[in-house]
């Protein structure tokens, strides 16, 4: 049987058309003690578009990948077309009609559109003619609005061209289950809309799709009904038409969130001025879109968002890593635009990038060494072109006391200290390095809570020691707690900017999700 | 892909380094076990491995002469290991080192050749041992410039060059009537003599002051990464170019001038073989592979500048002793094999310290089980 003929007949799924495609029941899952997924049911018809709506680490990615075979599951059952079933690989789920659009795309760049929809497939072995592998992906891509040139090769290709490869070769492996993670993240807005048409005429046909995102007008937009998850359990599930994008928004962020007393300190002059920055991502499309942002001495300003709206790539721009593509940045009265990582640092740039391994710290040398990371080029640490090992270690002694670094085996990798212990190292080299401006990007992601206290009294201390802070984060909580202001980012644009005291979860949610207009 | 041992899955997994004296003795028990299997080999072709055995120390290390023997053989080699040293502590592989030793002594010999009589003592030798390792640096840049700023492999890049600064090094003296060759001995074409007042002092026999100039540079080296901003330098950004770049280093400056002086060191290392023991470009003693066996040094130096200077020794004192064991009738391919699996066992004996193998049962088996 040839590839074509194999996948034609699944064209036509033989489901009732608003049958259960899928149902999962109390799956659990943990990682390293952490309950990822708790308990969670989820159910899935055949026919329609159900999103699955949640905030970074809620859940979606792990119950996604666990019905496309890739975890096993600690416990609860998995029923595929009212059948039991354990999903033991991608692979294996893929057999059952499964596959998933990872946001990683998992293409041979190499390989043309075509040769890369053939690879993997049960019938690799009796390779169907280029020509009719050409034709197939011809016709697959007029039906569904999946255009793209057969013979091209994956690296010739756009990213939302690339996106639909990944959908044709599932298609083309007669997949009937068909799960997107965050598909909308890598795209420009048209290339979305297409997708959309896309999805919405895959399920007409009769095939399930689901859709992670956070993006409340995207699933108000293509989903026939939504699941919201928070903190790995379902906290609901609904028909689109009887959903509203500010109750979304409560269930997506849930908890009340308090303002907790933080000293009152007066705010000095400004320190760090950015206006009008716009700043390419790593896929050469704008990750920051003319952000402006003031940070004055004795101020947090939080940056609020879910995580890949331009953070990482706004964190960057400001420590001289990520070329300005457009607008300015004053440091302490002095244009820095142009200026290079080193120049910045001089000038009182203090930086904790979001990822501490490999950019914070280099984490295969011992502790000594990432301590000395920014101050190495000045005396004591070194003079002239000589550096003095014994005033390294000296220093380190020092912090590892002051900072209260626990864990220290001198000698070996930083990158064993535990993750609290990484950050405090960190914050204790950016801090005792007197910054004039401390850029903190979600310095307590995924830290237990002692480590996340402590690391909040570090950046309240710095505030009242008269630096200007300017902390990221995905946390509303913490937002909330430590700003001074608050500034949602949303696709890389300032969605808004609050005071602490008219946040709220409803508020900060719907502007996290895109949504200015709050309906009351 | 994973490997099946009857039924089984084999898995490797990374273990704790050992304690400190494990770490000390893992190089003697590896070196006895390969010095085992070679036994199994010598014995199989015929010959008495403990007679063998003996003579190889007796070769290798016994008496003054096989001990000269030795550390001449041993002085550009630790030239060359500490080359692969620099770069590989960088995580740069630069694996051109012969191809940057040939230039040295190309340039140093020409340089010499071209003096002729007009500059004896230590200001000929000086001229003539730098213009060997700047020779070698600028053969690495060939590689360096386009590594460091166009993000080329330098893999490739260095290997290649190895073979051209080959052929160079033979058109010179078999192709060509260049001024490098000897015209009066057609038949037989080899490189002319520099003079007398430019070859390094002699200590002992063979034995010539190149040894205290490699030991030297490994003092330098040493000292270089543990006690300055360069060496602190590139210490991170071979752990972590972002990090580096985090830091406001300039990585590509740092790749540069690392290949520069890797360079450096395998062009000194033909500088030193032409003033210390060739006196001419010698095609055939010159490509003997003495930078490929620096890779090797280096590995089993631990990438330590010090500890450079004891492997060479000991990886000289193998090849010094080849011919011995000839003599009595091993032959040649025997002793290379043996070579190989001293190398061999130390390598593994390396990888052992931080990994282990399980078995468990095997993938397939459970899914089986499952279903």
């Amino acid at each position: 049987m040839t590839a074509t003929g194999d996948a034609a007949q699944v064209d036509r799924p033989d489901g009732q058309p608003r049958g259960e495609a899928a149902r999962l029941t109390a799956i659990t899952k943990s990682f390293y003690g952490q309950a990822a997924n708790d308990e969670v049911d989820f159910d899935l018809r055949w026919g329609e578009v159900h999103a699955l709506l949640g905030e970074n680490g809620a859940g979606k990615s792990t119950l996604c990948s666990i019905l496309a075979g890739l975890y096993q599951p600690d416990s609860g059952g998995i029923r595929l077309d009212g059948e039991q079933v354990e999903l033991r690989s991608p692979h294996h789920a893929l057999e059952c009609g499964v596959g998933m659009v990872y946001q990683h795309f998992r293409l041979v760049e190499r390989f043309t559109v075509a040769e890369n929809l053939s690879l993997g497939h049960p019938n690799t072995g009796a390779v169907p003619s280029r020509r009719a592998l050409e034709r197939r992906v011809a016709e697959l891509g007029r039906r569904y609005g999946l255009e793209v040139r057969p013979d091209a090769e994956v690296w010739q290709l756009s990213v939302g061209e690339q996106q639909r490869v990944e959908i044709l070769k599932l298609l083309h492996r007669g997949v009937r289950i068909l799960i997107m993670d965050e598909p909308t993240a890598v795209l420009t807005p048209q290339e979305a809309r297409g997708l959309f048409t896309t999805m919405r005429a895959l399920a007409d046909e009769g095939r399930a799709i689901i859709f992670v995102t956070h993006k409340l007008d995207e699933v108000m937009e293509v989903s026939d009904r939504v699941t919201v998850l928070r903190g790995g359990a379902a906290v609901g599930s609904m028909d689109i038409s009887g959903a509203d994008p500010a109750g979304l928004a409560r269930m997506m962020v849930g908890r009340d969130l308090a303002v907790s007393d933080r000293p009152k300190v007066e705010a000095g002059p400004p320190v760090l001025s950015i206006s009008g920055l716009t700043a390419e991502g790593d896929r050469g499309l704008d990750a920051v879109r003319d952000v402006d942002i003031e940070v004055r001495a004795s101020q947090i300003v939080g940056v609020a968002g879910v995580s890949g709206n331009g953070q990482r790539e706004l964190a960057e721009a400001i420590a001289g890593l990520r070329k300005v593509k457009q607008g300015q940045i004053i440091l302490g009265g002095v244009d820095i635009t142009r200026a290079g990582a080193r120049q910045r640092i001089r000038l009182g740039l203090g930086f904790v990038p979001e990822d501490r391994i490999h950019t914070g710290l280099a984490g295969g040398l011992p502790l000594p060494v990432n301590l000395a990371l920014k101050a190495y080029r000045r005396p004591p640490l070194s003079r002239g072109p000589l550096l003095s090992q014994r005033a390294v270690d000296e220093q380190a002694r020092r912090l590892e006391k002051r900072f209260d670094i626990r864990g220290v085996r001198w000698g070996l990798p930083t990158s064993l200290l535990s993750g609290g212990n990484i950050q405090r190292a960190i914050l204790a080299r950016e801090i005792s390095g007197q910054p004039k401006v401390l850029v903190a990007a979600s310095p307590t992601r995924g830290l237990d809570v002692a480590a996340i206290q402590a690391i909040r009294r570090l950046l309240l201390a710095e505030r009242e020691a008269g630096t200007a802070v300017l902390m990221f984060s995905e946390d509303l909580e913490e937002i909330m707690d430590l700003s001074d202001q608050i500034v949602v980012l949303y696709e890389g644009r300032v969605m808004g900017r609050l005071e602490p005291e008219e946040a709220n979860p409803e508020v900060l949610g719907m502007l996290m999700a895109g949504r200015t207009a709050v309906r009351s | 892909m994973s490997l099946t041992l009857a039924g089984r899955e084999v898995v490797v997994e990374r273990r704790p380094l050992p304690p400190l004296w494990v770490r000390a003795a893992a190089p003697t028990f590896s070196i006895g076990f390969g010095l085992l299997l070679g036994a199994v080999i010598i014995w199989a072709t015929g010959q008495d491995p403990v007679l063998a055995y003996t003579e190889m120390v007796k070769k290798g290390f016994l008496g003054r002469l096989p001990l000269i023997g030795t550390l001449v053989i041993a002085t550009p080699l630790i030239l060359t290991g500490l080359a692969a040293v620099v770069s590989f502590r960088m995580k740069i592989w630069n694996i051109g080192a012969e191809g940057q030793l040939i230039m040295g002594a190309v340039i140093s010999s020409g340089v010499g050749l071209w003096i002729g009589d007009r500059a004896g003592g230590l200001l000929g030798i000086v001229i003539l041992l730098a213009a060997g390792a700047a020779a070698g640096a600028l053969w690495a840049a060939l590689a360096a410039l386009p590594r460091a700023y166009l993000n080329t492999d330098e893999v490739i890049s260095t290997l290649m060059l190895n073979f051209v600064a080959l052929n160079i090094m033979n058109y010179l003296i078999f192709s060509s009537f260049s001024s490098w060759r000897n015209i009066e001995r057609a038949t037989f074409p080899s490189g002319r003599f520099i003079d007398e007042a430019l070859r390094l002092p002699r200590l002992s026999g063979r034995l010539h002051v190149g040894l205290f100039i490699a030991a030297a540079a490994a003092a330098v080296l040493w000292w270089a990464l543990r006690s300055t901003r360069w060496g602190f330098e590139v210490q991170v950004t071979g752990d972590s170019p972002r990090a580096a770049r985090y830091a406001g280093m300039r990585v590509d400056r740092k790749i540069l001038s690392v290949l520069l002086v890797s360079g450096a060191l395998a062009g000194l290392a033909g500088g030193i073989e032409v003033g210390g023991v060739l006196h001419s470009l010698d095609p055939r003693a010159l490509s003997q592979g003495v930078g490929f066996a620096g890779i090797v040094v280096a590995a089993l130096a631990r990438l330590s500048p010090m500890a450079v200077i004891p492997v060479a020794v000991f990886v000289a004192s193998i090849t010094n002793a080849g011919p011995g064991l000839q003599s009595i009738g091993v032959s040649s391919e025997v002793v290379l094999l043996l070579e190989g699996m001293i190398f061999l066992c130390l390598v593994a004996g390396e990888w052992f310290l931080r990994n282990t193998l399980r078995l468990q049962p095997a993938a397939g088996t459970r899914a089986a089980e499952a279903s």
